[in-house]
């Protein structure tokens, strides 16, 4: 790997990338042996990770839009990481294809002789159909990578134009793209997740899906920014200011996760509807008792104290930890929110679980480090970049 | 609000401040409104007609007392009528000033140091219209003391699971944050004041109010900590408390009032309907005092332009997520409540809750429109109106319930339309007083973002930042 510190390029984009792709393309394989030996858990890991990885992109995406529609400065020095992490929306699309392609083994409603026998599932049959369905998912992820080329097309272009006019160009983007953003988020959050259990339905669902990425993007910034330091690639240039102001909204999107989360919990514990409490009720047996009772402790309660120090928020290993630790809980947060319905009983771990984190994260970081190795890493021509540099906490 | 600022926040092409005032200059103008002899002939006609209509209001109020609630139109099955409405209306609007000092402060958006002050008095006035409407609304007022945890030989109590409890520690708790964190901010201008006086009465009287600040440089380190610290707790309390209020009706079980989504539905209407009232004060007071523009700018304006669009797009989001969730639960009784609201007899409130909130906003694409006093102050007050409206839709269509024998519509009777219109009344009345006899510019924390104050070194201010 050789980064030239000059033009902010890499010459040689070192071995990073093929590891991954191999790294994926092998955990790819060795869980297409799990389709035969036991497909319904397949399915079940699929989903877990699809959708985890799934919020990295749209992470990025919701990233780069708010940089954009907020004209933020501090953040012109880690855009380019959050644009080659929107960059992967791609192949998110392609790993939406298993997906698709197993919808009968995922989603009950797909059963239609269950569906005619309740008359509140027939209803749902005009949404809850597989052609639907499918046009659904095409036209999130569609409009997300449209939304990605564009913005950052114009990205590129602000380097070679000096782009005078970039940020009215960027707006005009954002602005309209933030909207499409809302609401197929949501609706991706309603089709992948929700409608897992097509009974039950909670109108904060697409935010609670929603917290997940933008929870995913910060941490994955400060994984970034300490690794590339470590390597010499923008190790003056994201400073612990930087990592501060990461450290802080990373916070934030975790209290506003749990905000949601709680909302959605409180509403219906407290009304005590069966048709809304069926959902907390299949969480709340065998050894799903246990997790469920980790789900609030280490989803919020640790990391607000432990997260809440200054000192921690600008020691770069505590950062790291702390990303890491909540990236991994947003893992577990889309388990406990999906795996019930595949295993109602107990929760059940599978070695799937992890072959397909590894694979499709193989596959994902592989694109990302080929979009971001291929242009400046800084977009050295942003009228802001000088302001971002200089930076400082107050 | 601190002296140094880091680059990021003056690159702006603009300067926050116009007319590039000195120090001197700030202090003069904004004390000079509060310093003026002669009261203004406006301000006594103004307070004459609030003051006339926040008497009405205690009038009212004597009358509801002696004869007891039946005189509002409030009738089973809507038993809630315009009281709930009002309090909800009156706490959202006051979200903004919190949001602006606090959640502001701490993103660090330098241009709400010229309306936090006037927003915060606004929130203090708000919150103390909204709580009437709780007090008054138990009917037996002499018996109010019973929303408080009191112990009591008779081993009453209140209950601890109803959201209307919740509600009175949430709102109070806003309440004393909110003042706190603006009577913090003031107290350096309530020694300029002092320091300014020129009568025995004024010194003492701002004097007292003061408390002892000497402008020395440790009070002012002090300060900023203070400061800090009083951002970093009012902010949860911007999201909490309109959360609170949300679960009013969300914890019941009442079809198009519980759902999940209604917090922050709540908290983004509140912050959209706040930041309506702020405009359309903040363009009040531009016209009544004209000095006042050149801190209160265009640019100021088109900045909150913004965030009411994009709040307005929340709330836009909320109802939007309502409605198809309505269609997906399959639920007969949660679509009813949404089809009666757009297409049965209270369909023309729903429309103009959806126009004013979710449509009107929209001209805010246009700079144009971002930046024309007359346009802004008109759909500020629309904001206004939609977000009334807003809460009216959720709580009088409960008119069609469970048992279709006890339909009817809701009737508002004088004493209901008398009692919001005094609440009107009130609230201008304590922001006359505000305008009058307080510092409405937060002079020192202005004098920190102008031009001057920059210091461009800036190593070793490593206050704040929690």
């Amino acid at each position: 790997m050789q980064f030239n510190q000059e033009t902010y390029t890499f010459t040689d984009p070192g071995r990073f990338g093929k590891i991954m792709l191999i790294v994926g393309i092998i955990g790819l394989l060795l869980s297409a042996v799990g389709i035969a030996v036991d497909a319904h858990q397949f399915f079940a890991s699929y989903l877990v990770n699809f959708t985890f990885w799934a919020t990295l992109g749209i992470g990025g995406l919701f990233f780069v839009l708010v940089h954009h529609m907020t004209g933020a400065v501090w953040s012109v020095s880690v855009r380019r990481i959050g644009e080659a992490a929107m960059a992967t929306l791609p192949m998110v699309g392609l790993l939406a294809i298993p997906m698709l392609l197993g919808v009968n083994q995922i989603f009950s409603w797909t059963d239609s002789a269950m569906m005619h026998a309740d008359p509140i599932l027939e209803a749902k049959l005009g949404y809850l159909n597989v052609p639907f369905f499918i046009i659904r998912t095409v036209v999130y992820i569609g409009v997300w990578i449209l939304l990605s080329i564009l913005l950052r097309r114009l990205s590129l272009a602000q380097d070679s134009s000096w782009g005078e006019n970039a940020p009215s160009r960027f707006l005009r983007v954002s602005g309209p793209g933030t909207i499409a953003f809302a609401f197929t988020v949501s609706f991706a959050g309603f089709d992948w997740i929700m409608s897992l259990q097509p009974l039950w339905y909670s109108t904060i669902f697409g935010l609670w899906f929603f917290s997940g990425a933008a929870v995913t993007i910060y941490a994955f910034f400060a994984i970034t920014s300490h690794a590339l330091a470590k390597k010499g690639v923008l190790a003056k240039e994201i400073t612990q200011e930087h990592r501060h102001d990461i450290a802080k909204l990373l916070f934030t999107f975790m209290v506003f996760w749990a905000y949601m989360a709680l909302s959605q919990y409180l509403l219906i514990w407290y009304a005590n509807m069966p048709e809304e409490t069926a959902f907390f009720k299949d969480r709340w047996v065998g050894t799903w008792t246990f997790w469920s009772v980790f789900y609030p402790v280490a989803g919020f309660v640790l990391p607000f104290v432990l997260m809440m120090s200054r000192h921690i928020k600008r020691n770069r290993w505590f950062l790291t930890f702390w990303a890491v630790y909540l990236l991994l809980f947003h893992w577990f947060d889309l388990y406990w929110n999906i795996v019930p319905t595949f295993h109602p009983d107990n929760a059940i771990f599978s070695w799937m679980d992890l072959t397909l984190f590894v694979g499709m994260g193989g596959l994902m970081l592989w694109r990302f480090w080929a979009v971001f190795t291929r242009h400046p890493v800084l977009p050295v021509t942003d009228p802001n970049l000088q302001d971002s540099l200089d930076f400082v906490n107050q | 609000m601190s002296a140094t600022t880091s680059n990021a926040s003056v690159r702006s092409t603009e300067p926050l401040v116009w007319g590039n005032p000195s120090f001197h200059d700030v202090t003069q103008t904004v004390s000079g409104i509060v310093e003026e002899r002669k009261t203004p002939i406006w301000w006594w006609v103004a307070i004459s007609i609030s003051g006339a209509l926040t008497l009405n209001f205690f009038a009212m109020m004597a009358y509801l007392f002696w004869t007891g609630i039946g005189v509002w139109g409030n009738n089973v099955p809507v038993g809630w009528g315009w009281p709930i409405v009002n309090f909800v209306f009156w706490v959202g609007i006051g979200h903004a000033g919190t949001l602006i000092s606090a959640v502001l402060f701490l993103l660090r958006q330098k241009w709400r140091t010229s309306i936090n002050r006037f927003a915060e008095a606004m929130t203090i006035f708000a919150v103390i219209c909204a709580l009437i409407f709780p007090g008054i609304h138990v009917g037996r007022i002499w018996v109010a003391y019973f929303m408080f945890p009191i112990p009591n030989q008779m081993a009453m109590w209140p209950n601890f699971r109803s959201a209307l409890m919740w509600d009175v520690f949430a709102v109070g708790t806003y309440f004393t944050a909110s003042f706190l964190f603006w009577y913090t901010g003031l107290v350096p201008d309530w020694a300029t004041l002092r320091d300014r006086a020129q009568t025995k009465w004024r010194r003492l009287i701002y004097g007292v109010l003061a408390m002892g600040w000497r402008n020395g440089n440790k009070q002012w380190k002090h300060y900023e900590l203070a400061y800090l610290l009083l951002a970093g707790i009012s902010t949860p309390l911007v999201l909490s408390v309109h959360s609170v209020v949300s679960t009013d009706f969300a914890t019941s079980m009442q079809f198009g009032w519980h759902t999940t989504i209604f917090p922050p539905y709540f908290v983004a209407g509140a912050i959209f309907s706040g930041f309506g009232m702020v405009m359309t004060l903040a363009i009040l007071a531009r016209i009544v005092y004209p000095p006042v523009k050149n801190y209160m700018t265009v640019t100021t304006l088109e900045r909150m332009a913004k965030v009411i669009m994009l709040t307005g797009m929340m709330v836009g989001y909320a109802y939007i997520t309502e409605f198809f969730m309505a269609y997906y639960s399959g639920n007969k009784y949660e679509q009813f409540v949404f089809v009666n609201r757009m297409f049965g007899p209270y369909a023309w409130a729903y429309w103009i809750m959806f126009s004013c909130n979710v449509i009107i906003p929209q001209i805010f694409w246009s700079k144009k429109m971002r930046t024309s006093i007359p346009v802004l102050f008109v759909a500020s007050i629309f904001v206004n109106i939609g977000m009334w409206f807003e809460r009216f839709v959720i709580v009088i269509t409960m008119h069609r319930d469970f048992l279709p024998s006890s339909w009817g519509m809701f009737k508002p009777t004088i004493y209901d339309i008398g009692i919001f219109a005094g609440s009107f009344g009130l609230f201008f009345t304590l922001f006359l007083l505000f305008l009058r006899f307080v510092p409405m510019i937060a002079m020192s924390e202005i004098k920190g973002v102008l031009p001057q104050a920059q210091v461009k070194h800036h190593h070793g201010h490593d206050e704040g930042g929690a």
